[in-house]
Order: structure tokens, then C-alpha cells, then sequence
């Protein structure tokens, strides 16, 4: 296993700079959000409430840099204080409720698209200026440029309200009882079918692009050759010689895809009600419940900087000449 | 230059795309004659399905959703042009700078790409838009060209790389030409395709990012955009009630102004990487080739 620190460094820095975003926009924007939020809790507003909102946002009589030590020191505690709209819930609370479902959504799209993507991208680049190349491909290009909110309305039209083929919101029957039985995970996927094909174009268009153009290069390989010159079938010579080794940018494109994922997964769930951390957000940033957006942010940079990290690890399994140093 | 204009011009997908997108920017220019009346003032009843008289229907207001199209369309595409621009300048030259500088410059600069690249764009966008409270188009455009110009930077940085040690450079710095020479006149010439690239994805993130805030909310929601005009069909659960072309004249606008960048940006990239061709060149070279096959094989 082999991670090299500048890598390492760039995340440390990215997670501060995270920190510091928290930290310091509140502060500077004008105007008090620290009155806006107590005026929100309005009857709940006990001293300890006030006082826990104050010291977060910095309407205390304390040096800068004091004020910033504790509040690394409540990080480091994983206390992320506490939610306004949902007092006296924390919002730690508040983000492990739908943490699970946004990871389920993703997580489900990701697998999905990155099969499909990547089968697209290897028959185009086989075929290259054939028939299937030359529809495909710009589809793809297209299907990246289509914002996520734009796919999200059309198949919650045509498929939920037009068609009513599928259910247009939470994320299983609230009739029936979570537990674990065939009746809830069948609802579950049911659920979770218009949100996965929601987020699924822009990951095929990216998937296949990249992979189109990766497998251009390494079909120019010379063990391509030997292979073919073996007289392998042609799905021999295109999964196991030329895909195989035409992964590796697909996956670097899919760590540094997460945050634009995340990005259409918040879209996704508001658009059909489902109980992620996008939607959590969206009700947060309309009732102004600055701890969850700052929560969120975090918890985000974290999982995406996590699964850098994990692809780093994979890469270093996969391509053995990385250990060396040389790239 | 003139020969990239000719390629582009040559791909058919490319004139398509920039048709689509010179059609919808006179649209927004000409809208005080395609369609006269303010679009805020209400003209019929609610949520009226297409007529004659109101081609697109009418929103939940009553307001002319076809007016509201094309009036929207002025800042949303113009906010989405000014920040795709802003995006790639700031993205280009700091992939310059780092690029070209090397050392310790360029390690600090690349440290900060990659690291406001993995910081998830959008939740970072509603941090600032939520504590920034309503905002209007500028403060958007500022907001999203901060947080996105790292792809740039990264893509013109290693092309800046490749480039450095050429003997062209090296013998423009060895007769003394001084660095902003060197950057401008010799290096970037070489980078426009690239530069291209970087313009148009920029403006369709540009175009995408405003979009999602403004349907978030987070636009000024008086000002008539197509974002906004999502966010007011939205509340309206326009949807839910079966009038879809409340949320289709905009959902439509978007679409095409990305599939016309969309378009162009392919061809770009195939120009720039003739590698990815699959176009007249690539088509004429194989039925050469294989003519050449047939007359081998009668031979």
C-alpha cells in the first residue's frame, strides 16, 4: 500500500481550508446570523442554547484565535453544535439520519453508471468512427452538459406524474415498517429507482467519455496487437487486453468527480422528497439553520476526500510502477 | 487561428452547436421586440395550458411563461458567459504562472488547485449563498467563479509544463525577452485550443451551478431568470398539477444551451486531440483505407 504525501497534503490542506470556510464566513458576512438564529428558536431559546450559538459564531468577547482553538477543539470532539431548526437536536444528529440514504443513492449510481460508462466507452473506441461511436459519443458529451435539476423535472414528470410507473417521493412506503424483509427492500429499491436514473446520465456521459478516449490509446498498444495476433475473440482483445488496462482514468476521473455527484445527489433528493443529506441541507438553508450547512459542508468535504483517498490505495494495488515514484 | 476556424466550421456537429447558441443569444438580445410587455406583469389566468394567444402557457401568477422565456434568458445566459469567462481567465493564469514559474510557486499553487478541487463544489456554494442571504446575479458569478477555476488551472498548468523547455521558449528567454513576454506571446498562443476547451466547459458548469442555486432559492427571486423561473414553478408544484410548460420553457432553455456548448466542446477536444477524431477526417482516411484493401484484394 502506497500513498504518497504531497497527496496527503493536498487533503490535509483541503480539509482546512473546509474548516476555515466554516470558521470564518459567519463572521465576515454582514449582518448577524447569530440574532437571525436565535430569533428562529424563538421559545426554545434557553441560555444554554444562546450561549452554545454565540461561541460557535463568533458573538463573543474573545480574541480571534482563541475563538478558533475551541472551535477546532469542539471538531475534534465531533461536536458540530446544535441544530436551530431542530433544537435540541444536534447536528450530528441531524446529518446521521440521512447520511445513510444520500451513501445508498450514490453509491448505487455510481455502480450503475460506472458498468454501463465504461461498456459504452470500450464499444466506441473499438468501433471508433463506426455507427455506434459516432451516436454515442456525443450523446455523451451532451448528457454531461444537461444539469442535473433539468433530467431530475422531466423523469419526475414523465415517469412519476405522467406515467405514474414510479412512486415521486420519500424513500420507501411510509406505510410499512422499516425492518429487514423482502416487502421494505423491494420498496427501497422501488424508491430509489427515479433518483439513481436521475443522477445516472451526467455518470455514463463522464464514464464513457474518458473511457473512450483512454482505450483510443491503449488499443494502439502493442500487447493489443499481440493479442489480437494470437487470435483471441474480439471480447477477449477488448475486455481483458484493452478495458482492463484503460481503467485507470476512469477511476482518477471518478475521485474527482465526487463533489459534482454529491453536487447532483442535493438537486436529486429535493427534486423527489428523498430523505438524504441533500434534502436535509435544502431544508436547512431554507430555515437559515447555519450549523447543519456548516455540518454538511464538512461531512462532504470529508467523504469525498476519503474516497480520494481509497481510489490512491486502489491505484497503488492496480498499477504497481506508481510505488516507484515515478508518477 | 484561421485554420482551427476552418476545422470547426468543417464539423457539422460544431456548426450545429453554434447555431444553437447564436440563435438563443439573439433571442436574448432582439427580446424587447419578439416579446413586448414586461414579463412580470400578469395577463391571464393561472396556470393556462398553451394558446394561441399565450404560446407557452401562463404560470401560476398568470404571468406569460413565453415572455418570462425569453426575457430570462438575457441573464441567464449572460451570467453564464461572464462567469465562464472569469472562470477560465483566473484558471488560466494561475496554470500559467505555476506551470511556467515551477519551484516553489508552483508547488503552492498547485497545493491550492487540488485542494479546492476535491472540495464538494455545490454544498460549498450553498455555505456561501445561505450566509450571503438572497443574492443577485453578480454575487453569484463571483461565488461560482471562486470555487471552480481548478480544472483549468490543472489542464493549462501541465500543458504549460510540456511547453516550457521547448527551444522556442528557451530561445525567447535567452535574447532577454522579459516573463510576461514570454507568457503571453509565446506560451499562450500555444495554449487556445486548450484555452478553448476550458472557455466552454466553464460557461456550461457556469450555466449548470447558477442554475442549481436559483432553483435552490438562493437567486433574487424578483429578478426573471431561468432559474428563478424554476424556483417559481417549483413552489407553485407546478408539476404536481400537470402544468409542465411552466417547468419545460425553462428546463428546454437550458438544455439547448448545453447541448449547443456541448456540441462545440466536442469538436474542440478533437481538435485539440486529434487522437479522439471520428469525423470527416477519420471517416475519409477509412474509406481510403479500405478501397485501397479492395483494389489490393482484386489485384
Amino acid at each position: 500500500m502506497y500513498i504518497s504525501s504531497r497527496r496527503l497534503g493536498v487533503y490535509a490542506v483541503a480539509l482546512g481550508f473546509a474548516i476555515v470556510m466554516n470558521f470564518t464566513v459567519p463572521r465576515l458576512m454582514p449582518g448577524s446570523p447569530v440574532d437571525a438564529m436565535i430569533a428562529q428558536l424563538g421559545p426554545r431559546a434557553t441560555p444554554a442554547a444562546v450561549e452554545a450559538i454565540k461561541a460557535r459564531f463568533g458573538a463573543v468577547e474573545a480574541p480571534l484565535a482563541a475563538q478558533f482553538l475551541d472551535y477546532l477543539k469542539g471538531l475534534a470532539t465531533l461536536d458540530l453544535g446544535v441544530s436551530v431548526k431542530y433544537y435540541p437536536q444536534t447536528v450530528t444528529e441531524v446529518l446521521a439520519r440521512s447520511t445513510l440514504w444520500t451513501l445508498f443513492l450514490v453509491v448505487t449510481a455510481i455502480t450503475f453508471s460506472l458498468v454501463v460508462g465504461t461498456l459504452l466507452g470500450a464499444i466506441a473506441a473499438w468501433r471508433r468512427g463506426g455507427r455506434f461511436d459516432t451516436v454515442v459519443s456525443p450523446f455523451s458529451v451532451v448528457m454531461i452538459a444537461v444539469p442535473p435539476v433539468i433530467i431530475a423535472l422531466t423523469t419526475l414528470f414523465v415517469f412519476g406524474v405522467a406515467l405514474r410507473w414510479f412512486p415521486v417521493g420519500y424513500a420507501y412506503d411510509p406505510s410499512l415498517d422499516p425492518g429487514l424483509n423482502f416487502t421494505f427492500a423491494g420498496s427501497v429499491f422501488y424508491h430509489a429507482i427515479l433518483p439513481v436514473l436521475t443522477l445516472s446520465p451526467y455518470l455514463i456521459g463522464e464514464f464513457q467519455t474518458t473511457m473512450r478516449s483512454s482505450m483510443i490509446s491503449v488499443l494502439g498498444e502493442d500487447y493489443v496487437t499481440m493479442g489480437r495476433a494470437k487470435g483471441l475473440t474480439a471480447a477477449t482483445v477488448m475486455l481483458g487486453y484493452g478495458a482492463r488496462n484503460a481503467m485507470l482514468p476512469v477511476l482518477t476521473n471518478l475521485a474527482l468527480m465526487l463533489g459534482a455527484v454529491f453536487g447532483g445527489s442535493i438537486v436529486t433528493e429535493i427534486v423527489f422528497n428523498y430523505p438524504g443529506l441533500g434534502l436535509t441541507l435544502f431544508t436547512a438553508s431554507v430555515a437559515r439553520d447555519y450549523p447543519v450547512i456548516q455540518g454538511q459542508l464538512l461531512l462532504m468535504t470529508l467523504a469525498t476526500l476519503g474516497a480520494n483517498l481509497l481510489v490512491d490505495i486502489i491505484y497503488g494495488v492496480i498499477d504497481p510502477r506508481l510505488k516507484d515514484g515515478s508518477a | 487561428m484561421m485554420s482551427g476556424l476552418k476545422i470547426l466550421l468543417q464539423q457539422k456537429k460544431a456548426v450545429a452547436g453554434l447555431i444553437i447558441i447564436v440563435a438563443l443569444c439573439l433571442m436574448a438580445l432582439f427580446a424587447p421586440i419578439i416579446a413586448p410587455g414586461a414579463p412580470s406583469a400578469r395577463v391571464g389566468r393561472s396556470h393556462q395550458p398553451p394558446t394561441v394567444e399565450h404560446v407557452f402557457g401562463t404560470t401560476k401568477m398568470g404571468r406569460d411563461v413565453y415572455t418570462q422565456f425569453v426575457w430570462g434568458s438575457r441573464t441567464s445566459l449572460a451570467v453564464g458567459f461572464a462567469t465562464g469567462i472569469a472562470i477560465t481567465v483566473i484558471g488560466t493564469a494561475i496554470g500559467l504562472i505555476a506551470g511556467y514559474a515551477g519551484g516553489r510557486t508552483d508547488a503552492a499553487l498547485d497545493l491550492a488547485t487540488n485542494a479546492v478541487l476535491v472540495i464538494p463544489n455545490i454544498p460549498l456554494l450553498i455555505l456561501l449563498a445561505s450566509f450571503a442571504g438572497t443574492v443577485g446575479p453578480l454575487a453569484i458569478m463571483a461565488i461560482i467563479a471562486l470555487t471552480s477555476w481548478p480544472w483549468g488551472a490543472r489542464m493549462t498548468r501541465s500543458q504549460t509544463m510540456a511547453l516550457r523547455n521547448r527551444d522556442f521558449v528557451t530561445a525567447a528567454r535567452m535574447i532577454g525577452e522579459p516573463a510576461w513576454r514570454v507568457l503571453f506571446v509565446e506560451l499562450l498562443p500555444n495554449l487556445l485550443p486548450l484555452i478553448g476547451i476550458n472557455l466552454v466547459g466553464s460557461i456550461i458548469y457556469a450555466v449548470v451551478a447558477q442554475t442549481t442555486l436559483e432553483y435552490l432559492g438562493f437567486g433574487d427571486p424578483l429578478q426573471v431568470t431561468w432559474g428563478t423561473m424554476l424556483y417559481n414553478a417549483q413552489n407553485s408544484s407546478a408539476i404536481i398539477l400537470g402544468a409542465w410548460w411552466d417547468i419545460g420553457a425553462p428546463a428546454a432553455g437550458i438544455a439547448l444551451i448545453g447541448l449547443g456548448l456541448a456540441l462545440v466542446n466536442f469538436t474542440f477536444d478533437e481538435i485539440a486531440n486529434p487522437q479522439l477524431r471520428s469525423g470527416p477526417a477519420l471517416t475519409r482516411w477509412l474509406r481510403l483505407n479500405r478501397q485501397r484493401n479492395r483494389s489490393l484484394g482484386g489485384a
